[in-house]
């Protein structure tokens, strides 16, 4: 039996982590702590799950692992927190919101020998499984280049610190950037040599003091260059949250992937808008099976730190270039 | 009143638009093309008067329809504005904006008019969403995103004028000017391009493929993707455009009320271009446009030889931002 604590619920993926660790063989989740008191009670209610006081009582209780779910500029804190209890970490995206965070996060896991991964789902995604699969056995040739998008809604919706940069480290940029940018690392096995990106708050600008449009695009080690639209440029009124596509040109021919395309369309008269309901596999169950079994097989994770990393350090690269109109060379 | 046109070329905007001048009330009177067997099969179609010799064709007309390879746009303007013709001129109004901005100065001067073919302002659903923008529907735009992919022109010919750089311009000044001008309409003047093609990152690639940013001057985003990249006989055209109260999403899919799908498939033609089932094609509503115009029925055309140059402006600085990969003022892209 491997025992997972969940720390914080101030990401709202720490409700579909919770789940997935119900639907993983021999995993029991011993519990939930947040700073926040009443968002810890509430979770736990909710999930039934015991709450903690405090992380450090949620440390006693000598888990395995934690998920990490916090505001973003938490995550390196945590990280370093239950590395010096010996407890191995899953910690939510982005994998830090410095680089400086990043790297002594990284150092602190090392130094106390425990594993840590990145919650990154989209590797877990079929789609996007099926078409590593395809770029794996050669049949699409050489890649040339990526057209990815990432876009949303205005995340305050769900969660209002996701619009602080105090406690996001930023705004569209910070929140779409990292999971394209470690798929593109992760389909090309090449790393970012360069990024240009441009930012601007036109959208929801009412509603958030951080940029809320973005455009993207990376240069690879290997050639190839990819955009990625980060943008939270879905309106309320669109009828899901947003969603992730990514259009793969290359040699022998092109792919298109639509990740969340498996929905189908409720009309009624109850609401207003249309409900899609999506059918497609849940990546989250993948992702945390994942994290378990690498505590279970003594291993490292498929996804690591590292990779973490990699992707936080595109999007600061792209702030960066944000800011001073010409691309920026990695790495920082 | 009625006045005689005279197309020339006979590729496939040659016969786009001789076919589009049968319809308004003007004479196609002549067609030009040093290719024989076209232009008989054009003049065999139209009725139109074959023209072996472009002067006899541009003496022979009031107006004077250029769709004759993008390199030679310039010194057949200022030809046909010698004559006091008024012209049409296929997009891009030049191969280089100097030559573009040469090519304006002289038809004012010549006193003729001059206009320029960016027939995607006369496709009815980019038309319609630029309507509903300039209506508020969407609120403030933030962020557009127009993608244009079909296959390389006359893939298997590499002695085609398309595949010479120094001629067409390749994919960013040939195929994305139509989304850089659409993109000038709708988000307002550029700032700032960067770009990077699959032409000037990798050699002797089959395909092409191009990705571009644009920062308007407004603050709006645009992110243009031009493909010479998909199996024919795909053409497909895309565009969103996202405001502060609301989004247009009009996906590729869109443009295809109909999918047939054959046992066996008809050879695709040799340049790709964008069609969707219409009472009238799209080619058609832009010559009548252009008729109208000429006749002095419209005073304001929906496209101007100036918004061709400042297309042209963009997509030079897109070309020069993916050649030197920094990003690029599209003022320093002097006339």
């Amino acid at each position: 039996m491997i025992r997972i604590g969940l720390m914080s619920a101030a990401h709202l993926h720490a409700h579909g982590y919770a789940e997935a660790l119900r639907a993983v063989p021999d995993v029991k989740c011993v519990g939930i702590a947040d700073d926040d008191q009443e968002r810890g009670q509430s979770f736990a209610q909710q999930h039934e799950l015991m709450h903690f006081e405090s992380y450090e009582a949620l440390l006693d209780a000598r888990p395995d692992g934690i998920i990490i779910c916090s505001e973003n500029v938490y995550h390196a804190p945590l990280m370093k927190l239950a590395a010096s209890a010996g407890v191995h970490i899953m910690t939510e995206k982005p994998f830090t919101t410095t680089l400086e965070d990043g790297l002594t996060a990284l150092e602190a896991c090392r130094n106390a020998q425990v594993k840590l991964m990145t919650a990154f789902p989209m590797r877990f995604n079929p789609p996007m499984r099926e078409v590593k699969a395809l770029m794996a056995n050669g049949a699409l040739g050489q890649v040339y280049t990526m057209n990815g998008t990432n876009q949303g809604q205005l995340p305050k919706r769900h969660r209002a610190w996701f619009v602080d940069k105090a406690l996001a480290g930023g705004g569209a940029m910070m929140d779409h950037i990292v999971h394209l940018a470690d798929i593109m690392r992760w389909y090309l096995s090449s790393e970012a040599v360069e990024v240009y990106a441009q930012s601007n708050r036109i959208l929801y600008a009412h509603d958030a003091n951080v940029e809320t449009g973005g455009l993207v695009m990376i240069t690879f080690a290997n050639g190839v260059f990819a955009t990625i639209d980060c943008s939270w440029s879905k309106p309320l009124a669109y009828p899901t949250w947003g969603g992730v596509t990514l259009d793969v040109i290359a040699e022998k021919g092109v792919v298109n992937i639509n990740a969340f395309k498996q929905v189908f369309t409720v009309f009624n008269e109850i609401r207003v808008l249309p409900r899609c309901a999506y059918w497609g596999s849940d990546s989250d169950v993948g992702m945390v099976a994942e994290f378990v079994n690498a505590i279970r097989e003594d291993r490292e994770p498929s996804i690591t730190g590292i990779d973490g990393l990699k992707a936080t350090e595109i999007v600061i690269a792209a702030y960066h270039s944000a800011e001073m109109g010409q691309p920026v060379r990695l790495p920082l | 009143m009625t006045f005689r046109v005279g197309v020339i070329g006979t590729g496939s905007m040659g016969t786009a638009h001789a076919a589009a001048w049968m319809r308004t009330p003007a004479k196609l009177a002549g067609i030009y093309s040093p290719d024989s067997a076209s232009l008989e099969r054009n003049a065999a179609q139209t009725g139109a008067a074959i023209y072996h010799d472009l002067d006899k064709l541009m003496d022979a007309v009031d107006v004077v329809d250029i769709c004759a390879p993008t390199h030679l746009h310039h010194e057949m303007i200022v030809k046909a504005a010698s004559k006091g013709k008024h012209i049409i001129c296929e997009k891009p109004l030049a191969r280089h904006v100097s030559d573009a901005q040469d090519a304006i100065d002289q038809c004012r001067a010549a006193g003729v008019m001059l206009l320029v073919a960016h027939v995607v302002r006369f496709f009815p659903e980019y038309a319609l969403a630029q309507q509903a923008v300039l209506a508020g529907e969407v609120g403030h735009v933030g962020v557009i995103r127009l993608s244009r992919c079909a296959y390389k022109p006359y893939r298997n010919d590499p002695t085609s004028w398309f595949h010479d750089r120094d001629k067409s311009g390749g994919i960013i000044i040939d195929l994305m000017i139509h989304d850089f001008d659409y993109a000038r309409w709708v988000g307002g003047d550029v700032e700032s391009v960067y770009a990077r093609s699959i032409g000037a990152r990798f050699d002797d690639a089959p395909i092409d493929h191009a990705l571009a940013i644009l920062t308007h001057k407004s603050g709006v985003l645009s992110h243009i993707e031009g493909g010479w990249s998909y199996p024919p006989p795909t053409f497909r055209t895309s565009f969103e455009i996202a405001g502060d109260r609301g989004l247009i999403e009009h996906p590729a899919e869109s443009s295809a009320p109909v999918r047939i799908h054959m046992a066996e498939t008809a050879p695709a033609s040799m340049v790709a271009v964008p069609r969707s089932p219409l009472d009238e094609d799209p080619y058609t509503t832009e010559i009548k446009h252009f008729y109208h115009v000429l006749n002095g029925d419209i005073t304001t055309p929906r496209v101007t030889a100036e918004d061709g140059l400042e297309a042209l402006r963009i997509a030079e600085a897109a070309a020069r931002s993916a050649r030197t990969g920094r990003a690029v003022k599209v003022s320093e892209v002097s006339s």
